[in-house]
């Protein structure tokens, strides 16, 4: 169980360090060993509104639970007044055992106007060496439309984490990003850089059944003949179904041809696949939660046509059905994906994903048949 | 609790009954640093039981001009130095104990007359305490002062012979010793002058930090080390010297408050810190087995590593070197000056006099970047990277010895996800310690490679502070182990290596003199200087 003390007051930013070593050893209970900090990497997150750093505040006790790190929560209001930077600091403990505990430090950075621009200088004197820095970014714009501000703070990321849920304008994001994607990743001889869509880690669980769907093993010629694919999604989830498409038709090898976007209700594309043309509707439910809840993908099996519904049927399982044959569906179980456990996962997840970015150069593509039409 | 020196020496030979005699005994090094020492080896019960400090200057402070008990003030002003600076907190009981130990000679160092008081006070003060006439002489003085004051020692018959065991005078000589190899040999031969080489003592406080001990004891002390420690094993090394501080301080309202450029500017980083601490370090990181603890055995193995240093030539002086200075920037979240602002407001408004020509257009150097090489069997083809700079973003100094990278098969194999390379970091400040980084697999089904870091930490290992640098120089000075003391043959070297340098830059001024924002890990050439190698420079 974790818990993360009070919201103590600002200090300054000179005496973090003696702050957060005062508060872990004020977390010692009586009779206990000394309280052990622990930390996997660096963890930075920004988000540049109120609301949503308390989101991630309270995330945090949860995050440090899955992954031990140092956190850095910047919280920039570029529109606000500008002032210095100022800092609160607090450790989240858990138990180890019964006289043991350990701890993350959290710093909490705010800064307002211009003073916005300089939290990288504050973030980079706190960041412990030789551990691996995440960046988490965590603000309203597409990191693609991020500008100066990521660059800085990414200066020595190896981990660059965004998630493109609930973006408002999804083809420019999705194509900004895709764009950034390539530019983002870089390799030297000794550093490197991967980035990472927490929407891409909400798919790997349908990208799993729809790739055991289509397995030529168990369906043979199902995958060439896909013909239509509709997929329902809740609001806030178009990207999440955006990037399902894109890795789809990176994988069965479809270009697209057209699109035509109707805002908030349905985006349709046409792809040529090897063997016919491919139907794809992506539609926006009224209401629901921000997930895909459904994939339907018209085919053919034994040379019959077929269509094969993929359905989210709760928080923790996909199932599989063949429309029109009585069958108990095949079932998936999804772990827990609240955002604090996606992030957990994905700060020791850092291997490069080449699928992800060759599936964001096609949804790139799909973004411009949108801005032609 | 004993103070106890890993490297014998400090420790098998115990501080002598002696009178420490501290030249700038209320200047701003004796008050925080000096003092505040002396009184830690007070409550650690280590100071020989003779034993008084008298100190000798004129008064740096306007309390102290007007006092009329210059006793009383001295005592007054350590108080307020040991509250502040002291490792341990004061004691009453200790503090009156250390009090009563404590004198005040006010004068001139280039008043004979002074010499004399002097000279009759430390009779009063030995007859009282029962020292048999031995004296160490703390020079905490302006370099410019160190050679009137070691000659008016002398000539008021203050500096017993060489060979003097029980009244014995022992000098202690702070950095720098010179500008360039030419002023050092004129500082090293004006102090010899006076006392002979076995009775100086060339300190650098680097040298007494418990970490740069432990590098010995490390290296020598455990099996696994000492067989990986050669190019073999090792790809590179990294020494860092990373100041947080710029060279002025100021109030909130952009008043200096205090400021270092009297002294620092035309004198810059690598004077400052790589012809000393840094080479130093490196000395003790690359030296070979010494035979034995001796003092000398030690420092001819270390001087040693200074002969085999690659000698910069003018011609891969650019590729090698890179020299830059702070301009404006942020430090906690402030915005801070850049350095040529800080010259000219310290000649403006802090001294009140005219910036010298020079100085307008200062090419001072805050920062420095070296590739070094030590061109021996050990070491034949490791480059040893050096940077240190003021206004970095954090006070850190480590050195990271890191180790070659496994074949690219098994775990290494995938170009997409290298494995980080396993690397040692001994970090001398803040916190003393040690790490080593290695690859771990994560857990799970997968075969997943993680970084983790084993740390060692004193105060955590050990339970209490280590004591500071001065502490234990200051002891073994007492002792007569000069094993942490720059020999004369070791300043002379170490500037034979920056001299070429530092003329090179004279010629090229500010030419080629990049420039780097506060708050930042230095400029981009720097990271290009290590980068065209394929590697880069730590996170710290």
């Amino acid at each position: 169980m974790s818990s993360a003390t009070a919201l103590p007051a600002p200090i300054p930013l000179s005496k973090i360090e003696q702050e957060l070593g005062q508060q872990v050893r004020e977390a010692q209970g009586a009779g206990e060993e000394p309280v052990q900090r622990v930390r996997m990497s660096n963890l930075v997150v920004y988000c540049d509104d109120e609301a949503r750093a308390t989101e991630i505040a309270a995330q945090v006790p949860e995050i440090v639970a899955v992954h031990p790190a140092r956190v850095l929560l910047l919280i920039g209001d570029p529109s606000g007044p500008d002032g210095p930077v100022t800092a609160t600091t607090s450790v989240c403990c858990h138990r180890l055992r019964a006289d043991r505990q350990a701890c993350s430090e959290v710093v909490t950075l705010r800064a307002g106007g211009s003073a916005v621009e300089t939290l990288h200088f504050a973030a980079r004197s706190l960041v412990i060496g030789d551990l691996p820095m995440n960046l988490w970014w965590a603000g309203k714009e597409p990191p693609g439309l991020a500008g100066t501000l990521l660059y800085n703070l990414a200066e020595n990321a190896q981990q660059i984490i965004y998630d493109s849920i609930g973006w408002v304008d999804p083809a420019h994001g999705v194509s900004t990003t895709a764009a950034w994607l390539e530019h983002a990743e870089r390799t030297t001889a000794s550093r490197w850089r991967v980035a990472s869509d927490l929407n891409w880690r909400r798919l790997k669980y349908w990208r799993r059944l729809l790739s055991q769907a289509l397995d030529p093993g168990s369906a043979p010629g199902a995958a060439e003949a896909v013909s239509v694919v509709v997929v329902e999604h809740g609001p806030h989830a178009v990207v999440q179904a955006w990037e399902l498409i894109s890795w789809l038709a990176q994988q069965l090898d479809w270009s697209v041809q057209t699109g035509k976007v109707q805002p908030n209700v349905e985006i349709d594309w046409d792809f040529a696949s090897p063997t016919r043309p491919v139907r794809v509707r992506v539609r926006r439910l009224e209401s629901g939660p921000p997930w895909i809840h459904l994939v339907r993908l018209e085919s053919q099996l034994s040379d019959k046509p077929a269509a094969l519904n993929v359905l989210r049927e709760s928080e923790e399982r996909l199932s599989i059905t063949l429309e029109g044959v009585p069958s108990e569906p095949r079932t998936m179980t999804i772990p827990p994906q609240s955002p604090a456990e996606l992030v957990g996962r994905q700060l020791s997840d850092r291997e490069r994903d080449p699928v992800f970015r060759d599936s964001m150069a096609v949804a790139r593509l799909l973004a411009e048949t949108l801005f032609s039409y | 609790m004993a103070l106890e020196n890993p490297v014998p020496g400090g420790g098998a030979r115990p501080p002598q009954p002696c009178v420490l005699v501290i030249f700038g005994g209320d200047g701003h090094l004796s008050w925080s640093k000096l003092l505040p020492a002396v009184y830690n080896l007070n409550v650690d019960g280590v100071l020989p039981s003779h034993f008084a400090v008298v100190c000798f200057g004129l008064p740096s402070t306007e309390a102290g001009t007007k006092a009329a008990d210059p006793d009383a003030y001295l005592r007054d002003r350590a108080k307020d130095g040991i509250q502040r600076f002291s490792r341990q907190p004061l004691n009453p009981g200790h503090w009156e104990d250390f009090a009563r130990s404590l004198f005040f000679v006010p004068g001139s160092f280039g008043d004979a007359a002074a010499y004399e008081k002097l000279k009759a006070r430390l009779k009063t003060v030995e007859a009282q305490f029962g020292i048999p006439g031995s004296r160490v002489y703390y020079l905490a003085v302006p370099p410019g002062l160190v050679a009137a004051s070691v000659s008016h020692l002398r000539d008021a018959g203050l500096v017993s012979g060489p060979d003097e065991q029980r009244a014995f005078s022992r000098v202690i000589v702070e950095k720098p010793i010179g500008r360039d190899l030419k002023s050092a040999r004129e500082v090293i031969q004006n102090v010899a002058a006076a006392f002979a080489e076995g009775q100086t003592y060339r300190i650098d406080h680097y040298l007494g930090k418990e970490t740069v001990q432990n590098l010995l004891v490390l290296r020598f002390a455990n099996s696994i080390f000492e067989p990986l420690w050669n190019q073999k094993y090792i790809d590179h090394v990294q020494i860092t010297v990373a100041e947080e501080e710029g060279i002025s301080n100021f109030d909130e309202d952009g008043k200096m408050t205090s400021s270092r450029v009297g002294y620092y500017e035309g004198v810059g980083a690598l004077r400052d810190m790589v012809q000393n601490h840094m080479l130093q370090v490196l000395c003790i990181v690359a030296m070979e087995p010494p035979h034995s603890l001796e003092p000398d055995v030690v420092r001819d193995a270390k001087v040693n590593v200074l002969h085999c240093l690659r000698p910069m030539r003018p011609g891969t002086i650019k590729e090698n070197v890179v020299r830059a200075q702070y301009i404006e920037g942020y430090e906690h979240g402030r915005r801070v000056k850049g350095y040529r602002h800080e010259v000219r407001q310290y000649f403006e408004e802090f001294v009140k006099k005219p910036i010298p020509p020079e100085s307008v257009h200062s090419a001072t150097e805050t920062y420095v970047a070296l590739r070094a090489f030590v061109d021996n069997w050990r070491w034949a083809g490791v480059p040893f990277y050096l940077r240190t700079g003021k206004r970095l973003p954090k006070r850190a100094s480590e050195v990271a010895i890191q180790f070659k990278e496994v074949p690219q098969v098994l775990f290494n194999a995938n170009p997409e996800t290298p494995l980080e390379p396993t690397v040692l970091t001994l970090r001398v400040q803040p916190e003393e310690g040690l790490a080593m980084r290695l690859v771990s697999k994560l857990p799970g089904p997968k075969v997943r490679f993680y970084p983790v870091k084993m740390e060692f930490n004193y105060i955590s290992a050990f339970g209490r502070s280590s004591p500071e640098a001065y502490e234990r120089l200051i002891l073994d000075v007492m002792a007569g182990d000069a094993t942490n003391f720059m020999r004369a043959d070791a300043v002379e070297t170490a500037w034979k290596f920056v001299v070429p340098i530092l003329e090179y830059w004279e010629r090229e001024r500010a030419r080629d003199l990049p420039e780097y924002q506060c708050g930042t890990w230095g400029p981009i050439e720097a990271d290009r200087l290590i980068e065209r190698d394929g590697r880069t420079w730590r996170t710290l």
